[in-house]
């Protein structure tokens, strides 16, 4: 291995950790957002919680969806270029 | 708790878990391991004639495609005859509709639209549920070898879900474009569809346009990274552990429960893209 092989290698590594671990940032805070929100309105109206459960499910899975990009782009930095 | 399991119901619980077991067995007597050789990579079929992007063709994913068609033909005229007491299928299925119904029912206002509108969000959920289950069950897939061939592999994975490709994501999720806006059009008229994007100044004519075309493309994104970044993750993980049993429950959680979540999703921001157009 040359060491422009070696320096291409360390760029995909650190691409591709950079990208999960910046990424993971944003839906990490908006899910925890969601969260907190549900956790209050479950107590202030327990009778509503299978309701509430359903809604924070769907939010937390919109919420998500950057980091799965920043997901994907990592899997095509280390596996597919 | 107490389960009432009916007879039919244990040989369907018996025949899945003695197929989970007899793949366990498969693998500890031919001594298999999980290969990380063709991850990521499709299997590309160059077409006798022509150049450029048209030119290929992804034949797995028709293949399944064609399969996962089959299988809704297949429950839909199993279950034809519609009884007033529901049995367990018929109430599934009911539940189903019937959730996807209301969600249409709550967020279209016109009332003559509620039925065309519900017909597609219906189409889309359930085959899009249902290539994600098949997802989650190992099956047969196909890799990419170096010199341009392709191998097969048999139970080592799972079956390819036709919507971990961005061309099927992208064709349903441009259906949903066209679809909103022809609705837009029906309803608005030609001349106030297009006054509506040069709302509330001419000059936010490109912003609107950006807005528009940038809907499609995190439909089809969304759902794609879902369901490939799952399959991704599950496969590395296997090699990881080099065992059976967690990638079984892993499929499990990525297969069913995020499939069936993000197949929800997709209904139900097709809904809310069509509909926000008809206003």
């Amino acid at each position: 291995m040359d060491i422009g092989e070696g320096l291409m290698m360390m760029g995909k590594f650190i691409g591709a950790g950079l990208a999960m671990g910046i990424g993971a940032i944003g839906p990490g805070i908006g899910e925890g957002r969601v969260g907190a929100s549900a956790m209050e309105a479950m107590a202030r109206q327990p009778e509503m919680i299978g309701t509430l459960t359903t809604r924070m499910i769907l939010a937390d899975a919109i919420a998500e969806t950057t980091g799965i990009y920043s997901l994907v782009i990592a899997f095509m930095i280390l596996l597919v270029v | 708790m107490n389960l009432n399991l009916t007879k039919s119901d244990k040989i369907f619980l018996g025949v899945i878990s003695g197929g989970y077991i007899a793949v366990l067995i498969y693998m500890v007597v031919t001594d298999y391991k999980f290969q990380l050789e063709g991850v990521g990579q499709r299997w590309i079929y160059q077409l006798p004639f022509g150049e450029g992007p048209l030119s290929r063709v992804n034949p797995l994913t028709i293949i399944m495609t064609w399969v996962v068609m089959g299988l809704i033909i297949f429950m839909v005229t199993r279950v034809k005859v519609f009884k007033i007491i529901p049995g367990k299928k018929q109430s599934l299925l009911e539940s189903l509709l019937d959730y996807v119904y209301d969600l249409v029912k709550d967020s279209v206002t016109r009332k003559e639209y509620v039925r065309p509108i519900f017909d597609i969000a219906a189409s889309l959920f359930l085959f899009i549920l249902v290539s994600n289950i098949i997802g989650s069950f190992p099956g047969i897939n196909a890799f990419p070898t170096e010199n341009g061939g392709v191998t097969f592999t048999i139970l080592a994975d799972t079956w390819y879900a036709p919507t971990s490709d961005l061309n099927m994501n992208l064709m349903l999720a441009l259906f949903v474009f066209v679809m909103s806006h022809v609705y837009a059009i029906r309803v608005k008229g030609l001349k106030s569809w297009v006054k509506s994007f040069f709302e509330p100044i001419w000059w936010m004519f490109p912003i609107n346009i950006i807005g528009e075309i940038a809907k499609p493309i995190s439909h089809a994104l969304r759902l794609f990274g879902n369901i490939m970044g799952g399959a991704i993750l599950v496969l590395i993980l296997g090699y990881l552990v080099k065992y059976f049993v967690l990638p079984a429950a892993l499929w499990g959680i990525f297969g069913l429960f995020f499939g069936a979540i993000q197949a929800l999703i997709f209904t139900i921001l097709a809904i809310a893209y069509i509909s926000s157009l008809i206003e």
